[in-house]
């Protein structure tokens, strides 16, 4: 697998991942204001999945699909801190986005500054839209400051902002679940 | 303004705003009938939201994600206006979980595989957007305003649900078999959705010209518009007797109207479950409402 693989896939699959945690709240947040303001922030992250897939996939001959969905569990390199299910834990939800959104800014910095001019284009673009994130999860940041489960939350997340390698019991879980319809006819087009 | 002229008003056309004189029972038909929509947009999110995490493509996954979000975001418009009438959200809430008030018959039902995703995104969403234009005209001008809004955000969703099903209709045999299972299992329920043939001179949502048609007005353009398509695709519908008679009418086996009465009135398959996820998930992040609140205070 080429460097640009290696460098892309972990940042699509937490982006996949996160997505997918995140839209675990779709229909339950705790206002309808924030349900909706989950969901686009879900549709972003799909989204910038999907565009990182293409750019590996462009590369290896298969689709953004494939890659997202026919892996084995083993083959993502997301990080354990965004396979965590935290629904129905908003305390816990919103360190997570706060300190992903914090993470996630410096790595995006690092690939706008790439020389590879597509990755360095992609990020921008991603950037454009992790800017909207960023100030949501400041916002809330600001609105759970003195609110003592949010910052025994932030401590707990901080620690594992970054560990790759083994997954967590919860990602098995979470791969049956993504992947059931699609691999429940082999081959078939959905 | 007598009752007798506010009657004649609506009744030729005319249209009320929040702060035009009302009587008390166009008001009170018009919170119960708005509210159970908005009620039925919150419901309607919860037999697709655990499809969300098994949709089978990226691509399915943005526009499942896509259409729920509208659904919560119609919640939100229409409850602000059951708001303006007098009747806050935070109340419409309590009343959903305790079973207060009611929510459409075709939320209360199991959402069995990928197939009834795609069936409930096209039908439901189908027969739902025919009472939806309908509204277009209604007597109170800030809902009828809104419809437009939520009318063409839902021409989306069965733009989607059509392209579901004809791609598992275009796939292997399982994808067909799983199409016609959900037409088997959601045909009663969407029978049903319209309501009982009642009369629009006894249906006082009609006199009051909260909606502009009557229920069976509504199903035999669901049947006209939707059963050609469904058979089209090579689908049976699980009714014998349905056909279109000589004088172009639509004719269908009675729809079990004591099922729709039973579970609209919160005994559906799926009631009592989706009912406690609503109360649970709102006790749990009950805490974050407080905070909220008491810093906007």
């Amino acid at each position: 697998m080429s460097e640009r693989a290696q460098l892309l896939l972990p940042i699509a699959d937490d982006e996949l991942v996160l997505g997918w945690r995140n839209s675990e709240w779709t229909g339950i947040a705790p206002f309808l204001e924030e349900d909706v303001a989950f969901s686009s922030i879900v549709q972003n992250e799909i989204g910038h999945a999907r565009a990182l897939y293409q750019l590996v996939a462009d590369e290896l001959g298969t689709t953004a699909d494939a890659l997202a969905f026919d892996r084995s569990p083993d083959e993502y390199q997301c990080s354990r801190f965004v396979e965590l299910r935290l629904v129905p834990d908003w305390a816990r939800t919103i360190a997570r986005h706060w300190l992903y959104e914090e993470a996630d800014e410096k790595r995006l910095e690092a690939l706008k500054a790439s020389d590879d001019p597509e990755v360095a284009g992609l990020a921008a673009k991603i950037d454009r839209e992790e800017a909207y994130h960023r100030m949501h999860a400041q916002m809330w940041n600001e609105r759970l400051a003195e609110e003592p489960r949010y910052l025994e939350a932030l401590e707990e997340l901080r620690p594992l902002v970054d560990g790759r390698g083994d997954h967590t019991r919860e990602f098995a879980a979470l791969w049956e679940e993504m992947t059931m319809v699609r691999r429940s006819v082999a081959g078939a087009t959905w | 303004m007598t009752e007798q002229e506010f009657l004649e008003y609506v009744q030729s056309g005319g249209q009320v705003e929040t702060d035009d004189w009302m009587p008390d029972d166009y008001r009170a038909k018009l919170v119960k009938f708005i509210e159970m929509h908005g009620n039925s947009e919150l419901m309607g999110v919860l037999p697709e939201r655990e499809w969300i995490l098994r949709a089978p493509t990226l691509q399915r996954k943005l526009a499942l994600t896509a259409k729920v979000q509208d659904e919560v975001g119609h919640a939100q418009l229409i409850y602000r206006v059951v708001e303006d009438l007098g009747k806050p959200r935070e109340q419409c809430l309590e009343d959903l979980i305790s079973g207060k008030s009611k929510f459409h018959n075709v939320f209360h039902y199991p959402t069995e595989t990928w197939g009834d995703v795609g069936v409930i995104a096209w039908l439901v969403d189908a027969a739902a957007i025919i009472s939806q234009k309908a509204l277009l005209k209604c007597s109170y001008a800030p809902y009828a305003r809104i419809m437009k809004k939520i009318c063409w955000e839902e021409s989306f969703h069965i733009l989607h649900g059509r392209d579901v099903i004809l791609t598992m209709m275009n796939g292997a045999d399982e994808q067909r078999e799983l199409v016609q299972e959900a037409l088997n299992r959601w045909w009663a329920p969407l029978m049903q959705f319209h309501g009982n043939p009642i009369s629009p001179a006894d249906d006082p949502m009609f006199q009051w010209r909260i909606k502009s048609q009557g229920n069976e007005e509504a199903r035999q353009q669901f049947l006209d518009g939707y059963v050609p398509q469904i058979w089209e695709l090579g689908l049976i519908v699980p009714d014998p007797k349905l056909g279109k008679n000589d004088e172009g009418v639509w004719e269908y086996t009675e729809p079990d109207w004591a099922e729709l009465k039973h579970v609209v009135t919160g005994h559906g398959p799926q009631t009592a479950e989706r009912l406690e996820l609503r109360k649970t998930t709102r006790a749990e992040t009950e805490w974050v409402r407080r905070t909220v609140l008491a810093e906007a205070a």
